[in-house]
């Protein structure tokens, strides 16, 4: 661990990984195996990312590693002569658009400049707002399923809701910590067989995971709601209960449960700020309104030392978080000269476009996002805080969007505030963009340096020359 | 085709203070905006009401600004922001609570004096401390501080709500305001102007340039070769934090301003370049700028390392030649004003009046003949083909 966080102020290598979830430690390996010379960065503790990320000694005594598999891909990276930089934060990019610039966990400035660059940033959960969601006991299914990984007991009844496959495994999890899980609620009908369903049985071994997760919500006695979201969490101090109505009729109220813990999130989205600053072209999916880079099917960005692999690409899932690093590991292999076994790659590419297919075919389950969000946000209450670091309600952003003779993103976070706070619009990026729709000027929440905040002794740090101008 | 007394080519905040000025005395009023309105100089600018005198000349500045005959728009200027809330109706979180200019260097004491005398003669009431006296009043000041002024005036207004509640007060008295409305032409017809746009064109006997970093784009629409430069400068943004730092703190031999905002952040500027200009889409902040700007800022101001750094910005402004304001008619163009230049933020109450005075024939509050826009003019055709019509600049005052 110490010669993970001893860093020199400057480092160079043939190539830079960003991000040591199941995308970037893929990567790394295969291009350490092949001899390259490799750093690989991530902002947390420990390599692993959100899939594979590792548990703390405690956590180990107590709950053992949920994912063994993950510390077996972490010792193999190490062991292939990965550099392996925990703990460092990259939070920018210098001025010649190339090298990057992270901060130590000690707060020291460290630049870092390699031939390729390799963002395996993840994604961030997709959350849209929705009164209450900012009492004590709300959070988003990703945190509620690391906090059960780890043993913690995040509450003692419990709704699951929002949209995706996700909600289902989660629920699973807080069974096993003891938490009452009162009911799931998703807010499509991907549960009824239906066309888009059956085309799913091509994958049996996919749709048996999720069978399985349904199987055990069954036995638990948790109620699965379709065509269901949340209207409101209630509560003085922390979340007391929840009222969940249609999505389709949001008049009609399916239940209200008495709760002490609510994890709402639709799925996630891609963390494509690092890419953009790297100067790679975005372009707006249209199924998710995510802003995604432009990439090959190998994850080459516009920018061609720059590759974009894992759900940073777009969000598919761990298995093919792992194949987009190997992909392009081997793509920046064969274009530096080590031709890699072509084979290999034909045999990747397969596997990646039969991934690929899975992935269309889950996403046609759900409800697009793209759809979805506008939709929840439309009708959202007036006073419902849409931004919970500065404190702007949804009125406030409307009334911003709807200036006469028209607004953009960046207008509406001006005029209001929305999105300037510590998060800077990480929460409250989709539903600005949806409560803004359409219109001329620009719809998207711009990447923004630093991507966390920054200490500014290491900013100081970096100044060459102290006390000279520039 | 529609007709206006006055058509405003702008929705900054000179644009929006000129359109209130104008729709008050009675004028129909149209302000076109080709983006969203407040999105450029004003809508990224520091917002730093600069009372006391500025520092004349700043690394990489080619030509010192005169900073004594600043003065009295300044003076003029701090009166009217005092009143500018409740003449708008408006929370623009305006904070008159003063300021500092520090020296380190004897050569900045010097200026330092020399400013002073200024400020005396022009009946602006400063303060001379010494490095001591200035850390006694402001301790959070660190140890290479060896002088500073102190003004009671200095301030700040938050940019984001300045030039919104000037268009909504203009547009209570009916001023009409089209935003994403490029102007596209400007063509006279007899005693009037034919305004085009992509939505439409609009005849006016009054044309108000106003747009910042394009005024010379718009002048050359009317056949004007107007002698300014587009500059892109940033800004550097903290966490938020406990109310520390009441007043504003700027540097007399360096571009530096600091003060902390009305929701809790430190803002840190002082006219670094930024790391691109793009005046189509954002201009980038850039990582020189941020540790220059830092590194100064931690060294006047020693908590500030303790703080995390939220976001950096970048947005462009116009520069003179001369480093000095533009305001006035433009000569040889029967109605068409024009109003930029340094400090207009600082200026903009100002600057929105001495227009609408002009317009209607009246006098000024000051004699602004020094700004007048004839200094940057050439009339079309016999522009000195040696002279750059654009002059290139590292930094710019703010
Ligand atoms: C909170 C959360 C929980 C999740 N839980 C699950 C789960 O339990 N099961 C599941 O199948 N999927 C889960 N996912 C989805 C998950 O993202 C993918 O399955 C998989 O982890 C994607 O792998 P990846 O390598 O693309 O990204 P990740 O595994 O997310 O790894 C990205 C890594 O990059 C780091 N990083 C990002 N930006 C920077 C930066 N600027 N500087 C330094 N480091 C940076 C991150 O901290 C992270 O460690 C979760 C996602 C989130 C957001
Ligand atoms: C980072 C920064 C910090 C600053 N700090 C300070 C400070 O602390 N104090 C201070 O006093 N000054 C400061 N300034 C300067 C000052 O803020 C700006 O110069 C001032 O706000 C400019 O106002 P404006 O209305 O003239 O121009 P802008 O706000 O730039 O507005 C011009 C508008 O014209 C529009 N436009 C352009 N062409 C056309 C066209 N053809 N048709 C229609 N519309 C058009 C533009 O889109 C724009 O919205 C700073 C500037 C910057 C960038």
């Amino acid at each position: 661990m110490s010669a993970d966080t001893a860093a020199p102020a400057a480092l160079t290598a043939d190539a830079a990984v960003v991000g040591a979830g199941p995308a970037g430690l893929a990567a790394a390996l295969e291009l350490a195996r092949a001899g390259l010379d490799v750093l690989l960065l991530d902002e947390q503790a420990e390599p692993g990312g959100q899939y594979y990320r590792r548990p703390g000694p405690e956590v180990l005594d107590a709950v053992g590693d949920h994912r063994p598999e993950g510390g077996r891909l972490v010792a193999r990276v190490r062991a292939a002569g990965v550099r392996v930089l925990s703990g460092h934060t990259v939070w920018g990019v210098d001025d010649d658009r190339r090298t990057l610039l992270a901060a130590s966990p000690g707060g020291a400035a460290v630049r870092v400049r390699a031939r390729w660059v390799v963002a395996a940033t993840g994604a961030y959960e997709r959350s849209v707002p929705f009164p209450g969601w900012q009492l004590p006991g709300v959070v988003t299914p990703g945190l509620a399923q690391h906090m059960s990984a780890e043993g913690v007991r995040l509450g003692r009844r419990a709704v699951v809701a929002g949209s995706g496959p996700f909600l289902l495994p989660v629920a699973c999890a807080l069974l096993e910590r003891g938490v009452r899980v009162v009911a799931v609620a998703e807010a499509g009908r991907p549960y009824t067989p239906g066309p888009a369903s059956l085309g799913a049985l091509r994958f049996p071994a996919r749709l048996a995971e999720l069978a399985s997760y349904a199987a055990r919500l069954a036995r638990h006695g948790v109620r699965v709601h379709q065509d269901t979201v949340v209207a409101r969490a209630h509560g003085a101090d922390r979340v007391e209960a929840v009222t969940l109505t249609r999505f389709s009729d949001p008049e009609r109220v399916v239940a209200r449960h008495g709760v002490d813990l609510l994890c709402v999130g639709y799925g996630f989205r891609p963390q494509a700020d690092l890419p953009r600053l790297l100067g790679c072209a975005v372009d707006r999916d249209p199924a998710t309104g995510d802003t995604v880079p432009r990439l090959t099917p190998t994850g080459r960005s516009s920018v061609p030392h720059v590759y974009v692999v894992g759900e940073a690409a777009g969000a598919a899932g761990a298995p093919t978080a792992l194949a987009r690093g190997r992909a392009a590991a081997l793509d920046i292999l064969a274009s530096s000269g080590r031709a890699p076994d072509r084979g290999e790659r034909r045999r990747l590419a397969v596997h990646l476009a039969s991934l690929a297919g899975f992935t269309r075919l889950t996403a046609a389950l759900y409800p697009a996002p793209a759809e979805l969000v506008p939709a929840l946000a439309r009708r959202l209450p007036g006073p419902t805080l849409v931004c919970r670091c500065e404190c702007v309600t949804a009125d406030a952003v409307r009334a911003a969007a709807a200036a006469e003779g028209g607004s953009d993103v960046p207008a509406v976070k001006g005029g209001t505030r929305a999105g300037m706070g510590l998060c800077q619009a990480r929460e409250c990026g989709p539903a600005l963009e949806a409560l803004r729709a359409g219109g001329p000027g620009t719809g998207t929440v711009p990447a923004r340096v630093p991507l966390r905040p920054l200490p500014l002794a290491a900013v100081l740090e970096l100044a060459d020359t102290p006390g000279e101008d520039v | 085709m529609n007709a206006y007394d006055a058509v405003i080519v702008g929705a900054g905040v000179l644009g929006a203070a000129t359109a209130l000025e104008l729709a008050e005395a009675g004028l129909s009023v149209l302000v076109l905006e080709r983006g969203a309105p407040n999105r450029e100089g004003s809508g990224t600018t520091a917002g730093n009401l600069h009372i006391q005198a500025v520092h004349t000349r700043r690394p990489g500045q080619a030509v010192p600004l005169d900073s004594e005959a600043l003065l009295p728009a300044q003076k003029a200027a701090d009166g009217l922001w005092a009143l500018a809330e409740e003449r708008l109706d408006a929370d623009l979180e305006v904070r008159r609570n003063g300021g500092f200019m520090v020296a380190e260097t004897a050569e900045q004491r010097r200026e330092l004096r020399t400013k002073h005398v200024w400020e005396r003669r022009a009946g602006l009431r400063t303060e001379l401390l010494d490095g001591d006296a200035a850390r006694d009043a402001l301790p959070l000041l660190g140890p290479t501080v060896t002088a500073a002024t102190w003004c009671p005036h200095d301030g700040y207004a938050n940019p984001l709500k300045a030039a919104p509640a000037y268009l909504a007060a203009a547009r209570r008295l009916g001023a009409r305001v089209e935003a994403f409305t490029p102007v596209t032409g400007l063509e006279r017809r007899g005693p009037a102007w034919r305004v085009r746009t992509p939505r439409g064109r609009h005849d006016t006997p009054v044309v108000v340039n106003t747009a910042g970093p394009w005024i010379s784009d718009v002048s050359a629409l009317a056949g004007v070769d107007m002698r300014m430069s587009p500059v892109a400068i940033q800004m550097h943004v903290t966490v938020r934090e406990r109310p520390v730092l009441h007043h504003l703190v700027q540097h007399i031999g360096e571009g530096m301003s600091v003060k902390q905002v009305t929701a809790g952040n430190l803002l840190l500027g002082g006219g670094w370049p930024a790391r691109r200009m793009d005046l189509d889409g954002r201009s980038s902040a850039g990582v020189a700028g941020l540790t220059g700007n830092v590194a100064q800022a931690v060294r006047i101001l020693p908590f500030l390392a303790r703080l995390r750094l939220l976001r950096m910005w970048a947005g462009p402004l116009a520069a003179t030649p001369d480093e000095m304001p533009v305001i006035g008619p433009v000569p040889g163009r029967e109605g068409l004003y024009v109003a930029g230049g340094t400090y207009a933020f600082t200026f903009a109450p100002l600057w929105g009046e001495t227009l609408a005075r002009m317009i209607r024939g009246e006098r000024p509050r000051i004699d602004v003949s020094a700004f007048a826009p004839d200094r940057l003019t050439a009339p079309a055709g016999d522009a000195d083909p040696a002279a750059p019509a654009h002059t290139e600049k590292g930094t710019a005052p703010c």
